[in-house]
């Protein structure tokens, strides 16, 4: 079995609302359309996908909260129909998804093996979490390359920012070592917006795209701040200044993903491609890619792995 | 006003997946006595608020006549699932809709098939109204509501069912001290997660059964801060605004742990 490899990872933030907008079969909800931009960015992000043809998809999403350790769905077969609970009269959406399980077992091993606690999702009437569903729809809306389901444990804000994202980089480096393990050529999705201040009252027509823009300048420019050095491959730069953004725009990479993806890849200091920005109910979103095999990573990182393992962008917290 | 019943339950599912474990079976049988003193009440209607229910829009009311399904908790799915079948007075919750603009808040009805329930609002269901001859009525935590707002909408809904002629029993679902452990422990041996939690916890147990509102009401917030109580402990204040700021006593029909945090099974005498 060759060595698996990751191929490229995407920050695939998981508003309910473009797949509202979308009007695909699987949704009960009706739009007029709205959010162009985002979708949009979503398609060319689609196009990148389908080029690099990956065994499996792992999404990381802030909507399945577990506190007792890092969770990994374990079925193969999961079915039904996903409400949003804040938003249910945009999103009812009935889905079927196969779960890649021999490597969700092999990231949930490696990820106690480095200290973790794991716990497998055994259970088949398990209600996949929206963010999720969102995030696996807008990039692959086919659902035919197998999932890999992971939880976001509330440590980040249980106890602090700093010590909850060294787990997330302890669990992005464990799911390396299991792609690399399991021979899986794999593409990585971070289900998370950038800044999440949001309206709090829904405008009569959701779609209405003229009461659509960002809730907070300050955010806004967080957003776009963080987006150019993102574009510009200053990578330990936005880790430098992860936490601050987190704290300063209410971010919601703060729930891990963000950070989880980026060890897994190393930390590569390599240009992200932007597919778009767009706000959604006044939050920050933003559809990029970080592909490996284009900026030849994809295959060094076979030769360059322990180099990559070693890079940690938030290191063990110091206790006592 | 017609509240005939008001009580404080937990919302984690532990005592209802796994009652045979000890510390949550003490728990459980807590639910129980609660459900058969609501019972002898002959309430109408339960007007039920759930910590674990989270809006962050508008304040959601059910309005769905009847939620009938199976859930599955998102953290203790590998101890079973929980069935439930509910029964909602839709009526009344829809004036309770139309009635929180008198308080200055946004508020809206749910009714879709398959809107995911919170663990905390079936299981407090399952012991208190476990032949689900009641209906309910059902108010989600709306993440930006203070204490001081939660408290104005127990009121206002107390008020509306009173409007309409109901015998209430208020329900208020949620822990005490949030502190979970966060490693694999013998839950045969599962206690509050340090001593401070525990003090807490019984210092507030013991001002609710005294019915000391005054202290409850200045030291409520450090509690909420120093014990992390369960979402500020904001269902207490469902509870205290249903009942217009003013008990006699409470009964504790349980207190322990789930997992770490605090669980309290408590009657309060109106």
């Amino acid at each position: 079995m060759a060595q698996g490899r990751i191929l490229a990872g995407f920050l695939a933030p998981h508003p309910p609302h473009l797949v509202y907008g979308e009007n695909p079969p699987q949704n009960e909800a009706r739009s007029e359309g709205g959010w162009e931009p985002l979708r949009w960015a979503y398609e060319r992000a689609r196009k990148s996908l389908d080029e690099l043809k990956p065994d499996v998809l792992l999404v990381h999403s802030p909507h399945w909260i577990t506190q007792l350790g890092h969770h990994f769905l374990g079925v193969r077969t999961l079915r039904g129909k996903s409400v949003d609970p804040i938003f249910p009269n945009l999103f009812r959406y009935n889905f079927e998804l196969s779960v890649d399980v021999e490597l969700a077992e092999a990231c949930c091993a490696e990820a106690r093996e480095a200290g973790l606690v794991t716990r497998m999702m055994r259970n088949p009437n398990f209600r996949v979490d929206y963010g999720t569903i969102v995030t696996l729809h807008m990039i692959r809306p086919q659902w035919d390359i197998p999932i890999v389901g992971i939880s976001a444990n509330n440590t980040p804000y249980y106890l602090n920012t700093k010590e909850g994202l060294h787990e997330m980089d302890v669990l992005g480096k464990a799911t390396r070592r299991a792609i690399e393990r399991t021979g899986r050529r794999a593409v990585l999705l971070a289900s998370n917006t950038l800044s999440h201040w949001h309206f709090h009252e829904e405008p009569a027509v959701p779609e209405d795209m003229s009461k659509e823009h960002p809730q907070n300048y300050e955010g806004y420019k967080w957003d776009m701040r963080m987006i150019e050095l993102m574009r510009r491959g200053q990578t330990r730069e936005v880790f430098r200044l992860l936490p601050q953004f987190i704290d300063e725009a209410f971010a919601e990479v703060k729930s891990g993903a963000f950070t989880w993806m980026f060890s897994a890849m190393g930390y590569p200091e390599i240009p992200g491609e932007l597919h778009g920005y767009g706000t959604v109910i006044g939050t920050g979103n933003a559809v990029m890619e970080w592909n490996l095999v284009k900026a030849g990573l994809a295959e060094a990182e076979q030769v360059l792995g322990a180099a990559a393992l070693s890079q940690s962008a938030f290191p063990a917290p110091s206790r006592g | 006003m017609t509240i005939v019943a008001a009580f404080l339950v937990p919302g984690s599912p532990l005592p209802r997946l796994k009652p045979d474990n000890i510390p949550w079976g003490r728990i459980a049988a807590g639910c129980q006595r609660a459900g058969r003193a609501l019972a002898a009440a002959r309430p109408d209607v339960i007007l039920m608020y759930s910590s674990q229910w989270f809006a962050v829009l508008d304040e959601l009311w059910q309005t769905r006549p009847r939620l009938a399904g199976v859930h599955v908790d998102e953290n203790w799915y590998e101890y079973g699932d929980l069935p439930y079948d509910i029964k909602v007075d839709t009526e009344l919750a829809h004036a309770c809709v139309a009635a929180t603009r008198r308080i200055g808040v946004a508020s809206r009805g749910v009714n879709y098939d398959g809107f995911p329930l919170d663990s905390g609002s079936i299981v407090a269901s399952h012991f208190l109204n476990p032949e689900g001859a009641l209906p309910l009525v059902m108010a989600a935590n709306n993440l930006y509501h203070s204490a001081e707002t939660t408290e104005r909408l127990g009121r206002m809904a107390a008020e509306v069912a009173h409007e309409q002629g109901r015998r209430v029993a208020i329900v208020g679902v949620g822990g005490l001290s949030g502190s979970i452990f966060r490693e694999e422990i013998d839950i045969r041996s599962d206690r509050i997660a340090s001593h401070e939690d525990d003090r807490w916890n019984r210092r507030i147990l013991d001002l609710v059964e005294r019915a000391d509102v005054a202290a409850l009401r200045t030291e409520l917030p450090q509690f909420a801060k120093e014990a992390r109580a369960d979402m500020g402990f904001k269902h207490f204040y469902w509870i205290l605004g249903a009942l217009q700021g003013k008990f006699y006593g409470a009964r504790t029909h349980a207190y322990g742990p789930v997992y770490g945090s605090g669980a309290a099974v408590v009657e309060f005498t109106i």
